[in-house]
């Protein structure tokens, strides 16, 4: 394999692991392919990394791509009214409205200390507001910030606890968490225990015990905390899989970057707290 | 019951995962009996009996506490709250009897007890692990910091140690049933002691279990604010 096919491989796989569809990715490598062919400049030249190539691909023909395809919103899955929380005297959360249709992906963004992560767990029903109430359609799956998981169990044990809630047997159990696990390009068959997990993997293991049993309504805690790159896209594919399969997703995040990668936003900064959406 | 099983399986394996602690767990009655054994047989066996309910309440303590952030989502994840604090309470009563039985293999060799009722200590050593487990995850339920916690049963089992077992308030004690039967197994004392230890540790092991059951149920409710359109 030469420099520039083995450029072209990695370019298509980034491609693919970005979400731009098989067709269109075969489209880009051969285009790359062709230039560099003509040229006879090495890819790093030309294109830069494969990586930083496939993402300015996937920016300007995998969004337009996601766009299309996003499923028409169904029935209200969550809607969150006027919620409103007071830790001693700081009021952190005052009348927050959210509401997420089946088949859609909100945002709920916002500085340190605003009052997203308290907010999810109201969502949850983890804590109760001191006003204001949720209505949910279904069955949720909640994925917290940190310390979702047990230290001195194995990753699969998890997939057993949480399938033994859903009254599946175990090998059903660990079925799922392994297939789950391979949207993120995990192997969770190790002996190793929860802790001794790299704050990233753990990270996984947390998002895979929420989505396991494909809940109808996902309430993910900024999830891809130790997510190296290509793990934070997988992750977006997976958020894009539940909303395409019609599960309403909300996703906490700080990261105002990817407000374009779902269908609302929350914005919990500030004096407008709860009104503003896209 | 598959779901209280899953519970207490995966507890149990968490546990038994901890080296150190089982290690400890097994030292500590083994230190006091080890420090009261030139005194007289009763009191190295009551010693004992102190150590092994002290080692299963903070065993269930910190168990409890570990716990504490993932059983909300394990209640998303379809179970009640019963199969965990009964799981919970499951696991640490094999783990307690499984404390318990190389220290009663221990009593049984050990020359100096040699006019020991076994089967009263083993009596006293069983309904030790019964009211321990729970005990300890009442404190956790009621104070969930672990230091507070055990700072709480350090509190307990030394004004346990102390007070006079014959005085009005030593009943009040969690562990006072023990301190009657060893009573009964060391110094052949009539039928009494047996009994009223019995009838104490019982009605310990209920009570406690059922305010374990209380307070559980009380944190994992369904909050007031939520409403469910359909199953979950």
């Amino acid at each position: 394999m030469t420099i520039s096919d083995g450029w072209l491989h990695d370019l298509g796989m980034e491609l693919r692991r970005r979400g731009v569809p098989g067709g269109t990715a075969d489209h880009v490598v051969a285009e790359a392919a062709t230039h560099l062919r003509d040229s006879g400049e090495p890819p790093m030249a030309a294109f830069g990394p494969a990586a930083a190539y496939a993402a300015v691909v996937s920016d300007s023909v995998g969004d337009a791509w996601r766009r299309a395809r996003r499923p028409v919103p169904g029935s209200v899955r969550l809607r969150a009214r006027g919620i409103t929380k007071r830790y001693r005297r700081r009021e952190v959360l005052t009348g927050v409205d959210l509401t997420v249709y089946a088949g859609q992906v909100a945002a709920v963004v916002g500085a340190n200390g605003c009052g997203k992560s308290t907010f999810l767990r109201i969502c949850a029903g983890l804590i109760s507001p001191d006003k204001g109430t949720v209505q949910v359609d279904g069955s949720i799956g909640y994925c917290p910030q940190d310390g979702g998981t047990i230290e001195f169990l194995r990753p699969e044990e998890h997939f057993v606890l949480v399938g033994g809630g859903r009254d599946w047997p175990r090998e059903r159990s660990r079925a799922m968490g392994r297939a789950a696990a391979a949207t993120l390009d995990w192997d969770p068959s190790t002996p190793e225990l929860s802790r001794h997990l790299s704050g990233g993997t753990r990270q996984k293991l947390n998002l895979i015990m929420a989505g396991l049993g494909d809940p109808d309504v996902l309430l993910l805690d900024e999830p891809y905390q130790g997510f190296d790159r290509g793990t934070y896209v997988d992750f977006w594919q997976q958020v894009w899989r539940w909303r395409d399969n019609g599960r309403a997703v909300v996703v906490v995040t700080h990261m105002l970057t990817q407000f374009d990668l779902v269908d609302t936003v929350l914005d919990l900064s500030g004096a407008d707290q709860g009104r503003r959406s896209q | 019951m598959t779901k209280l099983g899953v519970v207490a399986d995966m507890t149990l394996r968490e546990m038994l995962r901890r080296r150190g602690v089982l290690i400890l767990l097994l030292a500590l009655p083994l230190a006091f009996y080890a420090v009261r054994r030139n005194g007289n047989s009763g009191e190295s066996i009551r010693a004992l009996f102190l150590g092994l309910c002290w080692a299963i309440s903070a065993a269930a303590l910190f168990s409890s506490a570990a716990g504490r952030a993932v059983e909300p989502r394990l209640r998303l994840s379809g179970y009640r709250s019963h199969h965990l604090y009964l799981g919970r309470l499951a696991a640490l009563l094999v783990l307690g009897t499984g404390i318990a039985v190389p220290l009663l293999a221990l009593v049984a060799v050990d020359p100096a007890q040699n006019a020991v009722s076994l089967g009263g200590v083993a009596l006293a050593m069983l309904l030790c692990v019964t009211v321990a487990a729970p005990f300890g995850l009442l404190i956790a339920a009621l104070v969930p910091r672990e230091l507070e916690g055990t700072l709480v049963l350090l509190v307990i089992v030394g004004i346990q140690m102390v007070v006079d077992p014959a005085g009005a308030g030593a009943k009040l004690m969690p562990f006072w049933s023990s301190r009657e039967i060893a009573t009964y197994a060391v110094d052949h004392t009539g039928p009494g002691y047996l009994d009223r230890g019995l009838v104490h540790g019982a009605a310990f092991t209920v009570a406690l279990a059922l305010l374990v059951a209380v307070l559980s149920t009380y944190r994992l409710r369904t909050r007031s604010h939520m409403r469910f359109a359909s199953g979950r």
